[in-house]
């Protein structure tokens, strides 16, 4: 059939009729999309409008300004490849944060406005959202961020415009090594976790009696994952035990070729320092191919610390060991038990992630130092943050090496700089399938056990 | 610290060298092949379309050896001659990789090298039948479908909600169904609504329109999911456990299976959920070509890829062909996502390397051409298998499988253009 050049009406009413549905369609696929959108209080990248936030109608610009919002950033992975679970883990803690400010009547008699921006997991994204945080929003301190290469690229940033951050989940060493007057740390450094790591390893090849010659690592490519397998086989070679390293990229989803790389090593151990869904991945391919932790002892990511996420994707995944970063949960203080009854009831989770706690001090320090110091000026913030004594649900968090104790004072390495010295580090081990984090099993060390480690595969 | 630097064991070819010397020797007269042969035959006024590649595949495989044979005595180039040569430069690299590094887990263990072409095979089936949807979309409707990953991530996305949340316990037919209505149907919606105008004449550019309508339709799918269902990853159940059985009953050297995996031979072992997505895939594939060989529709479908007008000429409604394509294309993408769900970690991004690779597959196979786009799926997992088990690099080998199909597409790209089995233009 040849189309003609002048349309008959038959066919201009049908074209009328498919433009109507069509835009008809739109609109309700736009309809849909709002409704379902999630609701401005827990909106990701995007400002945070608190009730508590709303300022009240004033006559003159000097008091409206002296009411507006104090505006705090908050760094987290909310998109792949970064780590969503423990992104979304991360956003919900501070924001717990910020509504208990604000119920406490906010800072220095304004209310706070949490600004949470999405790094995706990606250097060069965290570079422009805080960027974005320091000269649009013009926020007076940032906390957060989960990823080290993040950490690593947002501190320059921080650093360049003298705006404080307060670390809460990024390990890698040189984050607070540099030494910026701007960068404090709450989380552990890399170093010290990958310590702990070989020494729940020594303990159990000495004490256990676990025949550990020689340990796959699987490690990420990241500011995070390089630094600590290099470590992690730096340590474990002076205990005489071989070390054998794959990497994979941040995100990576099939590692079918690489599990048959690892089944030929025939490992004592497999240890993961991968992190998000890369870990599920790897854990449970590896569990399909006879290689999960159901037949190797294995060290799995952090991440398998969110209970139902690791559940869904890693049903073989009993008998892992997890290192716990904070207080084991008998020793919760008061602010963890409250922080975890609020976490609970915004979640419906059992249990907080150490993420989610450092994620929540993360805020709450900043809010402390804003206090003390009576201002929002940065400088004033940071030399506040120096001089800090707060009670968290890390524990008692200071920063003991500063511009009043340098390392080179303390005869300590430049990595303590502004760094947290005391975040609890344990090794639980899932002992039942389906078991909660909060109920797994603390295996080391002995101070917190609460059970022997079950050894599979020996 | 640059990862080579690394102190992790076995990450170096112990005679480089040698590796090295043949790349060279391939690159150097597969150049003066792919070069030299076209001028030769077109001054003895033959046949040359054939002549580029196959002088390039000839030079490269024996270098002076076949070439001043194949200039003085200028045989036609045809396919068989290609294959052997082809064998012989695959021969050459595969012996020069083993004399560089003997102790390579891919020179030294043979259980490790089936196991790993098994893996290929078995992943390459799946990306096949993805690359499928694209290539017959492409091949009806003369457009590259940006959002063929999201109907990939909608459809495993889709069979998670009706097995795991919906329908707990439900069979996981009921989730696969499901995914294919769904995205059968966003596909018929979106072809009717923004594709239909391209043909109407409506559109002033419309490869342009194409690109950017198909774009804007991922944009939409990817958030729109991420709204729904959130950015958390989700993972479906086994489909099928496998009963624990040996084969004999003593030994099972022939055939074991566990809950998990099936292990052929003592040999190959194959985890459960990649077997069965394996094997899923087949199935469909087996009825698509049923459907576009035996069926009237199907006829009508490869009709109108092959020649429009004579199409419409002979009583074949060519827009109704469209909506059909487009929709088959999107459901064939919800499939692959469907069977891979029981596999790998879901999330609303999990589309983008997975339509990425597609991309790569069809482009390889050759555009619209629906056998290269399932061998095109199959070289590209074999390769991937190949490059992570054997790149003695253990920090890297992974981390480069999105380069090793693009290595293979360059080289075909540079000696033949149209793909493997495109049409020559």
């Amino acid at each position: 059939m040849i189309p003609s050049l002048f349309p008959s009406k038959r066919r201009l009413q049908q074209r009328r009729a498919q433009k109507f549905w069509a835009v008809a369609a739109l609109a309700l696929l736009t309809l849909i999309f709002a409704a379902c959108a999630p609701q401005p209080a827990t909106v990701g990248d995007t400002t945070q409008e608190e009730a508590a936030a709303e300022p009240q109608p004033t006559a003159a610009p000097a008091a409206e300004e002296a009411m507006a919002p104090i505006k705090i950033g908050a760094l987290t992975p909310l998109s792949a490849p970064g780590a969503v679970v423990g992104g979304e883990a991360m956003r919900d803690a501070m924001l717990i944060a910020a509504d208990e400010i604000n119920a406490q009547g906010g800072l220095l008699g304004r209310p706070v406005e949490l600004i949470i921006v999405d790094t995706e997991g990606l250097p060069e994204r965290g570079t422009a959202v805080t960027e974005r945080l320091i000269n649009q929003d013009a926020v007076v301190a940032i906390g957060g961020g989960y990823h080290s290469s993040v950490g690593v690229a947002a501190k320059e940033v921080a650093h360049d415009n003298g705006v404080p951050v307060v670390f809460a989940e990024t390990w890698n060493d040189t984050i607070t090594s540099v030494q910026y007057p701007e960068v404090f740390r709450i989380a552990p450094l890399n170093s010290e976790v990958s310590a702990v790591d070989v020494k729940f390893i020594q303990w159990l090849r000495d004490e256990v009696g676990t025949r550990l010659e020689k340990i796959v690592i699987l490690t990420e490519n990241t500011d995070y994952g390089i630094p600590a397998a290099e470590e992690t086989t730096r340590l474990l070679g002076e205990l005489g035990i071989e070390a054998v390293t794959f990497g994979v990229d941040i995100g990576a989803q099939d590692f079918a070729g690489i599990i048959e790389r690892v089944k030929a090593e025939s490992p004592d151990m497999i240890m993961t320092l991968a992190t998000g869904e890369a870990s599920y991945n790897f854990t449970q391919q590896a569990a399909d191919a006879g290689l999960g932790p159901q037949d190797v002892p294995t060290l799995c990511n952090q991440v398998s610390l969110v209970s139902d996420a690791f559940w869904t994707n890693v049903p073989d995944g009993n008998f892992c060991f997890v290192r716990r970063v904070g207080l084991p949960t008998q020793l919760y203080n008061d602010v963890a038990i409250n922080f975890l009854a609020e976490y609970q009831a915004r979640t419906g989770k059992e249990a907080a992630e150490s993420y989610a706690l450092a994620a929540y001090d993360s805020i709450m320090i900043i809010a402390q130092a804003i206090t003390e110091a009576g201002s929002t000026n940065p400088t004033e913030i940071i030399a506040a943050l120096e001089n800090i004594t707060h009670e968290g649900s890390l524990g008692t968090i200071t920063f003991p090496v500063n511009q009043n104790n340098t390392p080179e004072q303390a005869g300590l390495d430049p990595k303590w700089w502004h760094q947290f010295p005391d975040p609890a580090i344990t090794i639980v081990q899932y002992q039942e399938e389906g078991q909660n984090s909060v109920s797994a099993t603390v295996v080391y060390p002995q101070t917190y056990q609460t059970a022997d480690p079950v050894i599979v595969g020996q | 610290m640059a990862c080579g630097s690394l102190p992790f064991a076995r990450n170096r070819m112990e005679h480089a060298a040698i590796f090295g010397w043949a790349l060279l020797w391939f690159a150097f007269w597969g150049v003066v092949g792919g070069v030299i042969t076209p001028q030769i035959y077109a001054r003895k006024d033959l046949e040359i379309s054939q002549a580029s590649f196959g002088g390039a595949v000839i030079g490269a495989a024996l270098g002076p050896f076949s070439l001043l044979p194949l200039w003085i005595a200028t045989p036609k180039i045809d396919n068989r001659m290609i294959g052997v040569a082809g064998a012989l430069v695959v021969g050459i690299f595969i012996t020069a990789f083993a004399l560089a590094d003997p102790d390579n887990l891919c020179v030294a263990n043979g259980e490790f090298v089936i196991s790993q072409l098994a893996n290929g095979i078995v992943i390459g089936i799946i990306y096949g039948l993805m690359a499928l949807g694209l290539t017959l979309i492409f091949s009806i409707l003369g457009v590259v479908s940006f959002a063929h990953g999201e109907f990939y991530m909608i459809g495993g996305m889709v069979t998670y909600f009706m097995t795991a949340e919906w329908l707990p316990g439900a069979p996981p037919i009921v989730g696969i169904l499901a995914s294919c209505v769904v995205t059968f149907s966003i596909g018929y919606i979106f072809e009717r609504i923004f594709l239909r105008p391209l043909g109407s004449g409506q559109i002033e550019r419309p490869g342009e329109y194409a690109i950017l309508v198909t774009f804007g339709l991922a944009f939409f799918l990817q958030y729109f999911t991420q709204a729904l269902a959130s950015a958390n990853p989700v993972k479906a159940q086994r489909f099928f456990p496998f009963p624990r059985t040996e084969i004999p009953l003593d030994s099972g050297s022939l055939l074991r299976t566990t809950p998990g995996n099936i292990t052929i031979l003592d040999t190959i072992s194959i985890p459960n959920p990649r077997f069965t997505a394996a094997l899923l895939a087949l199935i469909m594939l087996a009825a698509l070509l049923w459907f576009l060989y035996h069926t009237w529709t199907g006829k009508a479908l490869r009709a109108v890829s092959q020649d429009r007008q004579a199409a419409a000429v002979a009583g074949i409604n060519p827009n109704s062909m469209n909506t059909l394509a487009f929709s088959l294309g999107a459901m064939l993408a919800g499939l692959s996502g469907a069977s891979l769900v029981q596999v790998f970690s879901w999330l609303p991004q999990v589309g983008i390397p997975a339509a990425a690779r597609s991309f790569v597959i069809i482009v390889l196979g050759g555009m619209g051409s629906l056998p290269g786009a399932f061998l095109g799926g199959l070289v590209v997992g074999i390769v991937e298998a190949a490059g992570t088990g054997c790149v003695p690099d253990a920090t890297r080998a992974a981390a480069y499988i999105p380069a090793y199909g693009m290595v293979i597409l360059t080289l075909v790209l540079l000696l033949k253009p149209t793909g493997l089995f495109g049409r020559e233009l």
